[in-house]
């Protein structure tokens, strides 16, 4: 009772324009004042200890750094220049290529916002020019822009295993074939889609093509190949990935692309050669884009992590009040099975993602269903991906959709548009929640060959 | 679930709390009390760092929002540097001379010695004898040499660790299983029922009962909170919590016995030393000792070699 | 707030983008000393989410300058501009409460490890306290105290803050002297834009997604190309 309070005291906030973080917060703040005996300084150590006592979240500053300086638009460029090459010439081919770059940036990228900007911006433009419509174009992004979240690396993964102390690393493995699922169901439906339509096709523009643009793009692809390849390796902690990652992304932006930094030029003239100017390697550390660059990541890991920080706040009061204990008890009494416990599960997050931004969800959710899905006999790791799934859709779903959002000011669309248009490709990812949810193999089969079981030995 | 007019008792631990020996002391505990106590007292657990982990917990109880905790005796070497006498390499020979060490008059004033810091210490928990493991067989100190070990945040620990010519690595508990098994780190220290409850086993070449340290736990609580108790209930409480104490600790060595048998019946490859090789890696890692002697004090030091005599 | 930068935003966003870029290098030294210098970097770890800590907390409040916070604005743009005014003040003074109850909380759980009183009160702060324990002693896990070429620049806080009584690692009211500094600036930046609201120079507090900025460049190269 008094629990449905508390969150409807921080849905109200929400409405009322209080900043996500605020609401989590202050409503937790008033419920422990009122209904507990801890002290407010409690709340100011659950505060730092986001920090301190969850050393897994360290990874999510680094791979938005890496993402930053991968979203200088060279990358992206690169990475489309192959996806046509490759599949371009199919019907419906630029569409398609929209979703081949989507999830390669997505292997670039935690996030999906980001995966949207970079790729939507270039691939938007393309496909207005060759004669899609713009609504077309939007829908396709839009949904394929998601992926950013369940392609490795994944900013929301990572919160998943902190919430819930699992292994990022088998988190990360789990979510590349449900990835490479997931495009492929969306390629698959441009394909029926533009056979119907008879929508234009590009022109097979040779091997020669295929292998220079794909030259062009290895340097920003071998990024995966560090993250993934790094962490199954055994040579870093996720945490030491995502690090790596971003100073090879800043090596590669400013030294090999030379998009930006000492060595970039304006548009259309060469860049600098490092031969000439030497002096870049100092200097690229204190450039000013390399500074902005910095300070942009820096702002977008304060926003989300204030958010997550104040989530945490929540989870602390909860657990000191012991309502996921409660709310367990009443589910099991209730006799809930696996499947019906899934359902609730999906409910819950498909509502809540229409007021939260999915990390902040994520950390409040996961410790509250997370003890009954294990008394379930639920896999720790196939839970974590359908939560993620769940997010994504939660992404492309008025009224609150970051991808809508996003996608509506890159296109320059109205928002319900961008609903309207994103419907068809929703309905596949709908499909493909229900395969994931039922289907545990295709989550787990990778991680379990690679990693064995995740063990709960709590 | 507490009523109204009883003192609520908020324990706050790392472990689950049904196998690691921690827990199960835990919840016997929580169950005496709200059995015994009904009406006086309530006691609520908080297992599997729900609530706080060992590096907060302390400091939550000096603020008084927890009252009961019992972190890894490691923890206490903030509060005095005594506590550094359970980690040094080779102090206690068993876990019987570990036992008559904390029940002597130096073991006692121990559980004392933090009332100036605010905590007053309960009883000694056990786990057990620490053992290693590395991903090749360790039989002499020098197959330790250049590997990278996982070691719990302590100067003693990293010390012992340099004085093997290993490497000591810091690192969340939660991310050793996958850091020993894609080899990050090369190896750990821990006690059987640890290797057994975390699989550490399944990702190393194997364990070497080496028996060089310990690993036991302090249940400890504020001093303000307990002299805010009617002294009657405090007497209570503190009677079961010493028989609870003398419960559980004469299982530790039945628990570590078992897991040490379930980690063979689960195929792990368990080595004991020779003579010799152990005379080896005492010589290899008892210089540590100098470094922190004056830390532990000369007469802790005396009474941890009698206790390990007495107990011939 | 789309106001000028003053000096002292510049040197919160060069406090934030520094930050991040040392949590990067020494986290990636880390993993140098391991592989090529065979040692580890012990307190790289601790040292690197002290900075996370700093860097979000004091980014935090400049964010509020910004407008970066993320919020739901749907139902704030379905309404007539008056309406939004008044539910815009209404939002900024609870994020006042909140930030006077976390500077609360803050200094009563910073204070005592820097010998300092807490507060008395539940609620707000009824005075301080009168008899507290101090815990200027009490010690960070892996940092020790810094040395830079023999010279010893936090010695002196032995002196003030532990009886003189050597520390072997940094104490924890240097970390977490971030929080009280951190919610008076956040406090600073909530009532700076309730001002701002007030006169009518802002129309919301919050962001309604993380890329708003990066969207708006991305709209205005496709409306160029
Ligand atoms: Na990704
Ligand atoms: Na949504």
């Amino acid at each position: 009772m008094e629990v449905a309070l508390l969150f409807l005291l921080i849905i109200g906030l929400l409405l009322v324009g209080v900043p996500i973080a605020v609401s989590l917060g202050l409503s937790s703040i008033l419920f422990l004042l009122v209904f507990s005996d801890s002290s407010l300084a409690s709340i100011a150590q659950t505060l730092f200890s986001a920090f301190e006592g969850h050393y897994t979240l360290l990874a999510i500053p680094f791979f938005i750094l890496a993402s930053a300086f991968m979203s200088t638009g060279g990358v992206a460029r690169r990475i489309i220049r192959f996806s046509i090459a490759c599949v371009g010439h199919f019907p419906g081919g630029l569409a398609i290529a929209g979703v081949f770059a989507c999830m390669m940036f997505a292997a670039l990228s935690g996030s999906s916002p980001a995966t949207v900007v970079a790729i939507g911006t270039i691939v938007i433009a393309g496909m207005r020019q060759v004669g899609y419509t713009k609504e077309f174009a939007a829908g396709v992004i839009c949904n394929a822009g998601t992926l950013g979240i369940l392609i490795p690396p994944s900013i929301v993964m990572v919160v998943y295993a902190a919430a819930v102390d699992v292994s990022v690393g088998r988190m990360f493995l789990a979510g590349v074939l449900p990835g490479l699922l997931a495009g492929g169901m969306l390629m698959v439906a441009i394909y029926a889609i533009a056979r119907i339509r008879n929508l234009p096709k590009g022109e097979w523009t040779g091997w020669r093509e295929v292998f220079a643009a794909a030259r062009e793009a290895v340097w920003g692809l071998l990024l995966i190949v560090i993250i993934l390849g790094g962490i199954y390796g055994g040579v870093f902690t996720p945490t030491e990935a995502a690090a790596v990652a971003a100073v090879y992304a800043f090596l590669i932006a400013t030294f090999v692309y030379r998009d930006m930094g000492p060595l970039a030029t304006g548009d259309g003239r060469a860049n600098l050669s490092l031969f000439r100017h030497p002096a870049a390697l100092l200097t690229a550390l204190v450039h000013p884009d390399t500074r902005r660059t910095l300070f942009e990541a820096g702002k977008l890991t304060v926003t989300l992590m204030f958010v997550i920080a104040n989530a945490l706040i929540l989870k602390h009061v909860l657990t000191d009040e012991q309502i996921p204990q409660q709310i367990t008890e009443a589910m099991l009494a209730a006799g809930f099975g696996p499947i019906m416990f899934l359902i609730v599960v999906n409910v819950i997050l498909l509502i809540g993602g229409q007021f939260m931004e999915p990390s902040g969800l994520l950390v409040i959710v996961a410790p509250l269903v997370f003890p009954i899905a294990m008394e379930l006999g639920i896999d720790p790791i196939h839970l974590g991906i359908i939560m993620v799934v769940n997010m994504e859709i939660g992404m492309i779903t008025p009224p609150v959709g970051l991808n809508l959002f996003v996608t509506s000011g890159v296109a320059g669309m109205p928002m319900m548009a961008v609903v309207k248009a994103a419907l068809p490709f929703l309905a596949v990812l709908f499909v493909f929640l229900i395969l994931i949810t039922y289907v545990p193999w295709i989550s787990t089969v990778v991680p379990h060959t690679f990693m064995g079981p995740e063990l709960i030995t709590n | 679930q507490c009523d109204e007019g009883e003192t609520v008792i908020k324990f706050s631990h790392v472990t689950n709390t049904d196998k690691h020996p921690k827990g199960i002391a835990a919840t016997l505990l929580a169950e005496r009390v709200n059995t015994e106590m009904n009406g006086k007292a309530c006691m609520e657990v908080f297992p599997n760092s729900t609530l706080y982990d060992d590096n907060k917990v302390l400091e939550a109880m000096l603020q008084g929002d927890v009252q009961l905790a019992a972190p890894s005796l490691s923890k206490f070497e903030k509060f005095t540097k005594q506590f550094r006498i359970f980690d040094l390499p080779f102090m206690f020979k068993d876990i019987n001379a570990v036992e008559a060490f904390q029940a002597s008059d130096a073991g006692q004033a121990m559980l004392d010695s933090m009332q100036r810091r605010g905590l007053q210490g309960l009883a000694y928990w056990h786990n057990g004898m620490k053992q290693m493991s590395a991903n090749k067989p360790l039989l002499l100190p020098t197959d330790a040499q250049g590997l990278k070990f996982r070691v719990q945040s302590s100067d003693v620990l990293a010390a012992q660790m340099e004085a093997l010519g290993g490497t000591p690595q810091a690192m969340a508990f939660s991310e050793v299983y996958g850091a020993l098994q894609q080899g990050v780190v090369d190896g750990q220290e821990n006690t059987w029922s640890n290797i057994y409850g975390k699989k550490f086993f399944e990702v190393q070449d194997g364990i070497t009962e080496t028996n060089h340290g310990i690993i036991d736990y302090l249940l400890v609580t504020s001093v303000d909170w307990l002299d805010s108790l009617d002294p009657a209930v405090r007497d209570q409480f503190l009677t079961i919590v010493a028989e609870v104490t003398e419960a559980r600790n004469k299982e530790s060595t039945a628990v570590n016995a078992a897991a040490k048998q379930s980690v063979i019946d689960a195929g792990g490859v368990v080595r004991t030393l020779t003579p010799e090789q152990r005379a080896a890696w005492v010589k290899a890692m008892k210089p540590v000792w100098d470094k922190f002697a004056d830390d532990v004090g000369a007469d802790n030091i005396a009474a941890a070699q009698s206790a390990n005599q007495m107990t011939n | 707030m789309h106001e000028p930068r003053t000096a002292f935003d510049r040197f919160q966003e060069n406090f934030v983008a520094v930050l991040l870029g040392l949590m990067t290098v020494i986290t990636f030294a880390n993993v140098v000393a391991r592989y090529i210098l065979n040692t580890g970097i012990l307190w790289g770890l601790e040292v690197t989410v002290f900075l996370f800590g700093w860097m979000v907390l004091i980014g935090a409040a400049y964010a509020v300058k910004t407008k970066s916070h993320l919020g739901v604005d749907a139902v704030l743009l379905a309404l007539a501009p008056p309406r939004r005014r008044q539910f815009g003040l209404f939002a900024a003074l609870c994020c006042i409460l909140y930030a006077l109850l976390l500077l609360k909380g803050s200094w009563d759980y910073w204070a005592n490890f820097a010998n300092l009183p807490a507060t008395e009160g539940r609620w707000f702060p009824l005075g301080f306290e009168e008899k507290f324990r101090a815990k200027g002693w009490y010690e960070t896990q892996d940092t020790p105290m810094p040395e830079l070429f023999g010279l010893h620049p936090l010695d002196w806080i032995q002196d003030v803050f532990n009886e003189g009584e050597e520390y072997e690692k940094i104490p924890r009211l240097l970390p977490y002297f971030v929080l009280p500094l951190a919610m008076a600036l956040l406090l600073y930046r909530y009532v700076q834009a309730f001002v701002a609201l007030w006169r009518g120079r802002l129309d919301s507090l919050v962001a309604s997604h993380e890329a708003e900025e990066a969207v708006e460049e991305a709209a205005q190269k496709l409306k160029d190309a």
